[in-house]
Protein backbone atom coordinates (compact mmCIF):
# COMPACT_ATOMS: atom_id res chain seq x y z
CA UNK A 1 0.00 0.00 0.00
CA UNK A 2 2.95 2.74 1.29
CA UNK A 3 4.82 1.43 -2.63
CA UNK A 4 1.82 2.66 -4.01
CA UNK A 5 1.35 5.75 -3.02
CA UNK A 6 5.57 6.54 -3.42
CA UNK A 7 4.60 5.17 -7.09
CA UNK A 8 1.61 7.52 -7.06
CA UNK A 9 3.70 10.46 -6.08
CA UNK A 10 6.60 9.63 -8.58
CA UNK A 11 3.58 9.58 -11.44
CA UNK A 12 2.37 12.69 -10.55
CA UNK A 13 2.15 15.02 -13.31
CA UNK A 14 -1.11 17.65 -12.43
CA UNK A 15 -4.43 17.70 -10.32
CA UNK A 16 -6.27 14.50 -11.94
CA UNK A 17 -10.12 15.24 -12.66
CA UNK A 18 -12.00 14.99 -9.64
CA UNK A 19 -15.73 14.16 -10.13
CA UNK A 20 -16.87 16.04 -7.43
CA UNK A 21 -15.60 18.90 -9.02
CA UNK A 22 -16.72 18.52 -12.47
CA UNK A 23 -17.34 22.06 -13.14
CA UNK A 24 -15.10 25.39 -15.01
CA UNK A 25 -14.78 26.92 -10.81
CA UNK A 26 -12.23 24.70 -8.57
CA UNK A 27 -12.01 26.85 -5.75
CA UNK A 28 -13.78 23.94 -3.81
CA UNK A 29 -11.31 21.45 -4.95
CA UNK A 30 -8.27 23.65 -4.24
CA UNK A 31 -10.00 24.12 -0.46
CA UNK A 32 -11.06 21.03 -0.05
CA UNK A 33 -7.58 19.17 -0.94
CA UNK A 34 -5.98 22.12 1.70
CA UNK A 35 -8.06 20.86 4.31
CA UNK A 36 -7.81 17.24 3.46
CA UNK A 37 -3.63 17.47 3.51
CA UNK A 38 -3.84 18.94 7.00
CA UNK A 39 -6.43 16.85 8.48
CA UNK A 40 -4.05 13.77 7.39
CA UNK A 41 -1.35 15.23 8.86
CA UNK A 42 -3.02 15.95 12.19
CA UNK A 43 -5.00 12.56 12.27
CA UNK A 44 -1.85 10.14 11.49
CA UNK A 45 0.75 12.41 13.72
CA UNK A 46 -1.63 11.78 16.63
CA UNK A 47 -1.33 7.98 15.87
CA UNK A 48 2.21 8.18 15.15
CA UNK A 49 2.32 6.93 11.85
CA UNK A 50 4.27 8.50 8.46
CA UNK A 51 2.62 10.68 6.83
CA UNK A 52 3.70 10.20 3.45
CA UNK A 53 -0.06 9.66 2.11
CA UNK A 54 -0.93 12.97 2.82
CA UNK A 55 1.05 14.90 0.53
CA UNK A 56 -0.80 13.37 -2.52
CA UNK A 57 -2.90 15.91 -1.41
CA UNK A 58 -0.09 18.14 -0.81
CA UNK A 59 0.77 18.28 -4.78
CA UNK A 60 -3.23 18.35 -6.29
CA UNK A 61 -3.44 21.75 -3.58
CA UNK A 62 -0.04 22.92 -4.80
CA UNK A 63 -1.62 22.08 -8.19
CA UNK A 64 -4.33 23.88 -8.23
CA UNK A 65 -4.71 26.49 -5.51
CA UNK A 66 -3.17 30.43 -6.74
CA UNK A 67 0.08 30.81 -4.49
CA UNK A 68 -1.48 33.74 -2.61
CA UNK A 69 -4.47 31.81 -1.22
CA UNK A 70 -1.92 29.15 0.27
CA UNK A 71 -0.17 32.04 1.92
CA UNK A 72 -2.75 33.51 3.38
CA UNK A 73 -4.16 30.53 4.80
CA UNK A 74 -0.74 28.95 6.14
CA UNK A 75 -0.10 32.97 7.66
CA UNK A 76 -3.96 32.19 9.30
CA UNK A 77 -2.85 28.63 10.40
CA UNK A 78 0.25 30.40 12.18
CA UNK A 79 -2.21 33.05 14.13
CA UNK A 80 -4.80 30.68 14.83
CA UNK A 81 -7.41 32.52 12.68
CA UNK A 82 -7.93 30.28 9.79
CA UNK A 83 -11.60 29.46 9.60
CA UNK A 84 -11.64 26.10 8.14
CA UNK A 85 -11.75 22.59 10.74
CA UNK A 86 -8.89 20.96 10.54
CA UNK B 1 -77.25 69.45 -11.13
CA UNK B 2 -74.99 67.31 -12.84
CA UNK B 3 -74.52 63.62 -11.64
CA UNK B 4 -72.17 61.11 -12.92
CA UNK B 5 -73.73 58.60 -14.90
CA UNK B 6 -71.53 56.00 -13.53
CA UNK B 7 -69.85 54.08 -10.48
CA UNK B 8 -66.39 54.80 -10.74
CA UNK B 9 -64.56 57.83 -8.48
CA UNK B 10 -63.49 60.60 -10.09
CA UNK B 11 -61.27 62.01 -7.16
CA UNK B 12 -61.18 65.73 -6.72
CA UNK B 13 -57.97 67.72 -7.62
CA UNK B 14 -55.40 67.06 -4.46
CA UNK B 15 -52.08 68.33 -3.71
CA UNK B 16 -50.71 64.98 -1.56
CA UNK B 17 -48.99 63.25 -4.37
CA UNK B 18 -46.93 66.20 -5.08
CA UNK B 19 -46.04 66.95 -1.29
CA UNK B 20 -45.24 62.54 -1.04
CA UNK B 21 -42.93 63.53 -4.55
CA UNK B 22 -41.33 66.68 -2.55
CA UNK B 23 -41.33 64.27 0.18
CA UNK B 24 -39.40 61.40 -1.73
CA UNK B 25 -36.62 63.73 -3.26
CA UNK B 26 -35.94 65.77 0.20
CA UNK B 27 -35.40 62.52 1.97
CA UNK B 28 -33.07 61.05 -0.84
CA UNK B 29 -31.11 64.22 -1.25
CA UNK B 30 -31.27 64.75 2.74
CA UNK B 31 -29.50 60.79 3.12
CA UNK B 32 -26.94 62.01 0.75
CA UNK B 33 -26.35 65.03 2.22
CA UNK B 34 -26.64 63.95 6.05
CA UNK B 35 -23.49 60.93 4.80
CA UNK B 36 -21.35 63.94 3.15
CA UNK B 37 -21.76 67.17 4.76
CA UNK B 38 -23.51 65.57 8.59
CA UNK B 39 -26.57 67.38 8.42
CA UNK B 40 -29.63 66.08 9.12
CA UNK B 41 -31.94 68.57 8.15
CA UNK B 42 -33.19 68.36 4.53
CA UNK B 43 -33.80 64.53 5.64
CA UNK B 44 -35.44 65.03 8.64
CA UNK B 45 -37.59 67.98 6.79
CA UNK B 46 -38.54 64.85 4.07
CA UNK B 47 -39.98 62.65 7.09
CA UNK B 48 -41.99 65.39 8.63
CA UNK B 49 -43.71 66.20 4.98
CA UNK B 50 -43.61 62.59 4.38
CA UNK B 51 -45.91 61.80 7.64
CA UNK B 52 -48.27 64.94 6.84
CA UNK B 53 -48.89 63.69 3.33
CA UNK B 54 -49.64 60.29 4.86
CA UNK B 55 -52.20 61.35 7.58
CA UNK B 56 -53.49 63.87 5.13
CA UNK B 57 -54.05 61.39 1.99
CA UNK B 58 -55.37 58.70 3.63
CA UNK B 59 -57.77 60.91 5.79
CA UNK B 60 -59.08 62.22 2.56
CA UNK B 61 -59.64 58.24 1.38
CA UNK B 62 -61.53 57.69 4.84
CA UNK B 63 -63.53 60.60 3.86
CA UNK B 64 -64.67 59.79 0.57
CA UNK B 65 -65.11 56.62 1.18
CA UNK B 66 -66.95 56.53 4.89
CA UNK B 67 -68.59 59.82 4.72
CA UNK B 68 -69.01 60.80 1.34
CA UNK B 69 -69.80 56.85 -0.12
CA UNK B 70 -67.68 56.99 -3.33
CA UNK B 71 -66.70 53.81 -2.70
CA UNK B 72 -69.48 51.42 -4.93
CA UNK B 73 -68.53 48.29 -5.76
CA UNK B 74 -66.49 48.55 -8.76
CA UNK B 75 -64.26 51.40 -6.79
CA UNK B 76 -64.00 48.37 -4.06
CA UNK B 77 -63.09 46.26 -6.07
CA UNK B 78 -60.13 48.93 -7.68
CA UNK B 79 -58.88 49.21 -4.03
CA UNK B 80 -58.86 45.22 -3.25
CA UNK B 81 -57.06 44.98 -6.63
CA UNK B 82 -54.52 47.32 -5.60
CA UNK B 83 -54.21 45.84 -2.31
CA UNK B 84 -52.96 42.52 -3.66
CA UNK B 85 -50.81 44.20 -6.31
CA UNK B 86 -48.98 46.15 -3.42
CA UNK B 87 -48.29 43.24 -1.54
CA UNK B 88 -47.45 41.12 -4.46
CA UNK B 89 -44.82 43.77 -4.90
CA UNK B 90 -43.07 43.36 -1.33
CA UNK B 91 -42.95 39.26 -1.90
CA UNK B 92 -40.85 39.82 -4.63
CA UNK B 93 -38.56 42.79 -2.15
CA UNK B 94 -38.57 40.00 0.13
CA UNK B 95 -37.61 37.05 -2.36
CA UNK B 96 -34.82 39.30 -3.30
CA UNK B 97 -33.38 38.92 0.48
CA UNK B 98 -33.84 35.21 0.52
CA UNK B 99 -32.30 35.02 -2.94
CA UNK B 100 -29.09 36.77 -1.35
CA UNK B 101 -29.32 33.92 2.00
CA UNK B 102 -29.41 31.35 -0.14
CA UNK B 103 -26.64 32.19 -2.49
CA UNK B 104 -24.41 32.64 0.40
CA UNK B 105 -25.57 29.80 2.76
CA UNK B 106 -25.73 26.88 0.48
CA UNK B 107 -22.21 27.26 -0.93
CA UNK B 108 -20.38 28.91 1.63
CA UNK B 109 -16.77 30.28 0.77
CA UNK B 110 -13.22 29.35 1.99
CA UNK B 111 -13.20 33.26 3.69
CA UNK B 112 -16.05 31.20 5.95
CA UNK B 113 -14.72 28.38 6.33
CA UNK B 114 -16.47 26.28 3.93
CA UNK B 115 -19.20 26.28 6.32
CA UNK B 116 -22.65 27.88 7.60
CA UNK B 117 -22.95 29.42 9.71
CA UNK B 118 -19.75 30.52 9.02
CA UNK B 119 -16.58 30.31 11.59
CA UNK B 120 -17.02 32.27 14.71
CA UNK B 121 -20.58 32.69 14.47
CA UNK B 122 -23.11 31.52 17.48
CA UNK B 123 -26.32 31.80 15.47
CA UNK B 124 -29.51 32.41 18.36
CA UNK B 125 -31.46 29.18 19.24
CA UNK B 126 -33.95 28.69 17.11
CA UNK B 127 -36.30 27.40 19.98
CA UNK B 128 -35.99 29.94 22.30
CA UNK B 129 -37.25 33.89 21.89
CA UNK B 130 -37.31 32.98 17.87
CA UNK B 131 -39.92 30.16 18.73
CA UNK B 132 -41.82 32.47 20.81
CA UNK B 133 -41.98 35.31 18.23
CA UNK B 134 -43.71 32.25 15.51
CA UNK B 135 -46.20 31.32 18.36
CA UNK B 136 -46.84 35.39 18.84
CA UNK B 137 -47.22 36.15 15.08
CA UNK B 138 -49.20 32.80 14.77
CA UNK B 139 -51.91 33.97 17.48
CA UNK B 140 -52.35 37.27 16.44
CA UNK B 141 -53.25 35.83 13.11
CA UNK B 142 -55.83 34.20 14.68
CA UNK B 143 -56.78 36.99 16.27
CA UNK B 144 -57.00 39.53 13.56
CA UNK B 145 -59.58 37.08 11.81
CA UNK B 146 -61.65 36.93 15.08
CA UNK B 147 -61.74 40.61 14.45
CA UNK B 148 -62.96 40.11 10.76
CA UNK B 149 -65.80 37.62 11.88
CA UNK B 150 -66.78 40.24 14.71
CA UNK B 151 -66.84 43.13 12.00
CA UNK B 152 -69.19 40.64 9.87
CA UNK B 153 -71.64 40.01 12.51
CA UNK B 154 -71.76 43.49 14.02
CA UNK B 155 -70.19 42.04 17.37
CA UNK B 156 -68.54 46.05 18.22
CA UNK B 157 -67.03 44.99 21.49
CA UNK B 158 -66.01 41.83 20.51
CA UNK B 159 -64.26 43.35 17.32
CA UNK B 160 -62.41 46.29 19.44
CA UNK B 161 -61.20 43.77 22.24
CA UNK B 162 -60.00 40.88 19.30
CA UNK B 163 -58.18 43.75 17.01
CA UNK B 164 -56.47 45.62 20.30
CA UNK B 165 -55.49 42.31 21.32
CA UNK B 166 -54.02 41.96 17.78
CA UNK B 167 -51.89 45.04 18.08
CA UNK B 168 -50.69 44.03 21.50
CA UNK B 169 -49.65 40.92 20.16
CA UNK B 170 -47.59 42.87 17.42
CA UNK B 171 -46.15 44.98 20.21
CA UNK B 172 -44.93 42.13 21.97
CA UNK B 173 -43.20 41.06 18.49
CA UNK B 174 -41.52 44.36 18.06
CA UNK B 175 -40.54 44.14 21.29
CA UNK B 176 -39.26 41.09 21.70
CA UNK B 177 -37.22 41.15 18.42
CA UNK B 178 -35.85 44.43 19.47
CA UNK B 179 -34.42 42.91 22.87
CA UNK B 180 -33.03 39.92 20.57
CA UNK B 181 -31.13 42.42 18.33
CA UNK B 182 -29.62 44.03 21.57
CA UNK B 183 -28.55 40.96 23.02
CA UNK B 184 -27.10 39.10 19.62
CA UNK B 185 -23.90 37.92 19.52
CA UNK B 186 -23.74 38.77 16.34
CA UNK B 187 -24.23 42.27 14.44
CA UNK B 188 -24.59 43.15 10.61
CA UNK B 189 -20.45 43.79 10.47
CA UNK B 190 -20.01 39.81 10.69
CA UNK B 191 -19.67 39.15 7.25
CA UNK B 192 -22.25 37.80 4.83
CA UNK B 193 -24.21 36.07 7.95
CA UNK B 194 -25.02 39.52 9.67
CA UNK B 195 -25.77 40.97 6.49
CA UNK B 196 -28.18 38.86 5.51
CA UNK B 197 -29.58 38.17 9.16
CA UNK B 198 -30.19 41.98 9.80
CA UNK B 199 -31.34 43.03 6.87
CA UNK B 200 -34.44 40.04 6.31
CA UNK B 201 -34.87 40.43 9.79
CA UNK B 202 -34.91 43.88 9.61
CA UNK B 203 -37.37 44.78 7.24
CA UNK B 204 -39.15 41.92 8.28
CA UNK B 205 -40.06 44.25 11.46
CA UNK B 206 -40.55 47.19 10.03
CA UNK B 207 -43.22 45.79 8.35
CA UNK B 208 -44.19 44.53 11.48
CA UNK B 209 -44.38 48.22 12.90
CA UNK B 210 -46.51 49.23 9.63
CA UNK B 211 -49.09 46.89 10.12
CA UNK B 212 -49.28 47.41 13.57
CA UNK B 213 -49.61 50.85 12.54
CA UNK B 214 -52.38 50.00 10.08
CA UNK B 215 -54.41 47.74 12.77
CA UNK B 216 -54.26 50.68 15.05
CA UNK B 217 -55.57 53.05 12.79
CA UNK B 218 -58.45 50.13 11.62
CA UNK B 219 -58.77 49.95 15.63
CA UNK B 220 -59.58 53.82 15.75
CA UNK B 221 -62.22 53.71 13.29
CA UNK B 222 -63.68 50.70 14.22
CA UNK B 223 -64.20 52.62 17.84
CA UNK B 224 -65.70 55.84 15.41
CA UNK B 225 -68.42 53.56 14.15
CA UNK B 226 -66.64 53.36 10.02
CA UNK B 227 -67.36 50.23 9.50
CA UNK B 228 -70.46 48.12 8.51
CA UNK B 229 -70.88 44.42 8.66
CA UNK B 230 -70.94 44.53 4.99
CA UNK B 231 -68.20 47.39 3.86
CA UNK B 232 -65.06 46.83 5.99
CA UNK B 233 -62.31 47.26 2.80
CA UNK B 234 -59.81 49.30 5.46
CA UNK B 235 -59.75 46.63 7.40
CA UNK B 236 -59.54 43.89 5.34
CA UNK B 237 -56.61 45.48 3.75
CA UNK B 238 -55.18 45.63 6.96
CA UNK B 239 -55.83 41.81 7.82
CA UNK B 240 -54.01 40.83 4.16
CA UNK B 241 -51.18 42.94 4.90
CA UNK B 242 -50.60 41.60 8.44
CA UNK B 243 -50.88 37.89 7.37
CA UNK B 244 -48.39 38.70 4.88
CA UNK B 245 -46.08 39.76 7.98
CA UNK B 246 -46.61 36.81 9.19
CA UNK B 247 -45.73 34.21 6.71
CA UNK B 248 -42.45 35.96 5.75
CA UNK B 249 -41.67 35.31 9.02
CA UNK B 250 -42.80 31.91 8.85
CA UNK B 251 -39.94 31.52 6.19
CA UNK B 252 -37.93 33.62 7.75
CA UNK B 253 -37.94 31.54 10.66
CA UNK B 254 -37.45 28.13 8.88
CA UNK B 255 -34.78 29.65 6.64
CA UNK B 256 -32.52 31.75 8.63
CA UNK B 257 -33.13 31.04 11.99
CA UNK B 258 -33.83 27.01 11.39
CA UNK B 259 -32.04 25.68 8.95
CA UNK B 260 -29.30 28.59 9.24
CA UNK B 261 -28.39 27.52 12.33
Amino acid sequence: MAEDIQQKLEKYRTAPFDARFPNQNQTRNCWQNYLDYHRCQKALDAKGVDTAPCDWYKSVYKSLCPLSWIEKWDTQREDGTFPGKI
Amino acid sequence: MAHQAHAYHMVDPSPWPLTGAIAALLMTSGLAIWFHFHSTTLMTLGLILLLLTMYQWWRDIIREGTFQGHHTPPVQKGLRYGMILFITSEVFFFLGFFWAFYHSSLAPTPELGGCWPPTGITPLDPFEVPLLNTAVLLASGVTVTWAHHSIMEGERKQAIQSLALTILLGLYFTALQAMEYYEAPFTIADGVYGSTFFVATGFHGLHVIIGSSFLAVCLLRQIQYHFTSEHHFGFEAAAWYWHFVDVVWLFLYVSIYWWGS
